[in-house]
């Protein structure tokens, strides 16, 4: 079977990277892929609460890597989805209660059984983002168009580059399109400008976002929302169609970073 | 994981160096926010140097790609280095002990390669033409 580990990352906090995480997992269970979504950020469990699974938790990740439990006994599946699944986080402990060698161990036991395993990051550079790009074939890097976000992408960038984790995709997420236009707020064209890496998807602001996440749903699930429709485009990008970005956020966006500058 | 190149062990044997006749150092990528280069010689990035990046050499520095970050060429004191850059846009330049940075509100780009260099004991700024590089070599 052809499994793909993927890291959700940003370095900088609050951006999205739960919420990527839960549309992405829930978007791919959709289109019929079976997928388990880690949460790494041990000591800030959210993956679970944004899913509303929260109730059903008995065991946690901590569990698995310390080898009290086969990952199969922690692993909740989700409320509407065959076959989406959590493995979710301890509450209780910190970052150093997992290892990178542990972590590289579980993803290697979970792609045995998972189309995609998708691992929500903690914020930051430290310990726990160590442990959660350590398993990881690919990454995902969400920021907002905010200058201090892409200036923290730009520094995860370089830090997946050293460790092999070569061409990452980019999501930027609260896309404000008025103040785009504007021009009070940075431009898909003036983030990949800095970043020049592939560009994934433009997830609009949208408080159908906030909305669906205090149901313990995602709003992927909702046809008319344009923030699930931006991640349904994403899934079906992950998936290796050419969907062209959703006419709103357009405006060159497309527009290929210079190739020539020997750039990766 | 920090990734910064620490010179290589390659000494001038004694002999006073100018700027362009030391190791020159071939950087193939885009130095991104939080990397450094601290090189004894030359640097060419093929790439762009993202804010947050830094290059600190002790003779020229040549960005062939946008400079956005912080460089400082000539960095042992040689006040005949220059930084060169496709789009020269700096979050600081320094050459030698003189540091500068662009004025607040400069929000002008240039879509042509410029060059920095001393002048009359201030870092000065100019097009890069082919008669203008002459005046340093
Ligand atoms: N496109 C969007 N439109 C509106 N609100 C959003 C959008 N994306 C995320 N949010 C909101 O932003 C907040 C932060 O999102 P999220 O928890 O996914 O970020 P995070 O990167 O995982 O944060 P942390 O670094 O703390 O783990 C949440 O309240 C979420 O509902
Ligand atoms: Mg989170």
């Amino acid at each position: 079977m052809m499994s793909e580990v993927i890291v959700v990352t940003s370095g900088k906090g609050g951006v999205g990277k739960t919420t990527t995480t839960a549309n992405l997992g829930t978007g791919l269970a959709a289109a019929g892929h079976k997928a388990v979504l880690v949460d790494a950020d041990i000591g800030l469990r959210n993956l679970d609460v944004v899913l509303g699974l929260e109730n059903r938790i008995v065991y946690d990740i901590t569990n698995v890597t310390d080898k009290q439990i086969p990952y199969r006994k922690a692993i909740i599946k989700d409320k509407r989805y065959e076959n989406l699944f959590l493995l979710p986080a301890a509450q209780t402990k910190d970052k150093t209660a997992v290892s990178p060698d542990q972590m590289k161990e579980l993803c290697d036991d979970l792609r045995q059984e998972f189309e995609y395993v998708i691992i929500d990051c903690p914020a930051g550079i430290e310990q726990g983002f160590k442990n959660a790009i350590a398993g990881a074939d690919r990454a995902i890097v969400v920021t907002t168009p905010e200058v201090s976000a892409v200036r923290d992408a730009d520094r995860i960038i370089g830090l997946l580059e050293a460790n092999e984790l070569r061409d990452p995709k980019l999501i930027v997420n609260r896309l404000r399109y008025n103040m785009v236009k504007a021009g009070d707020m940075m431009s898909i064209d003036d983030i990949l400008d800095i970043l020049a890496v592939e560009l994934l998807g433009v997830v609009p602001e949208d408080e159908m976002v906030v909305i669906t996440t205090n149901r313990g749903e995602t709003v992927v699930q909702d046809d008319k929302s344009r923030s699930g429709q931006a991640y349904r485009n994403i899934v079906r990008r992950m998936n290796g169609e050419q969907v062209p970005l959703m006419d709103l956020q357009e405006g060159g966006i497309l527009k290929k970073l210079r190739k020539f500058m020997g750039m990766k | 994981m920090e990734n910064s190149y620490k010179n290589q062990d390659r000494h001038s044997n004694g002999v006073e160096e100018t700027a362009g006749d030391e190791n020159t150092i071939l950087i193939k990528r885009t130095l991104r926010s939080g990397q450094r280069l601290h090189y004894d010689g030359n640097v060419v990035v093929m790439g762009d140097v993202n804010p947050g990046a830094e290059i600190m050499a002790s003779g020229n520095i040549i960005v062939m790609g946008q400079l956005r970050g912080v460089v400082h060429a000539g960095a042992g004191g040689n006040e005949k280095a220059i930084v060169m850059s496709f789009r020269l846009a700096p979050t600081q330049l320094r050459i030698a002990n003189h540091i500068t940075r662009p004025p607040d509100g400069d929000t002008q780009e240039t879509d042509r390669p410029e060059i920095a260099s001393i002048k009359n004991g201030v870092v000065t700024i100019e097009l890069f033409n082919v008669s203008i590089d002459r005046q340093h070599r």
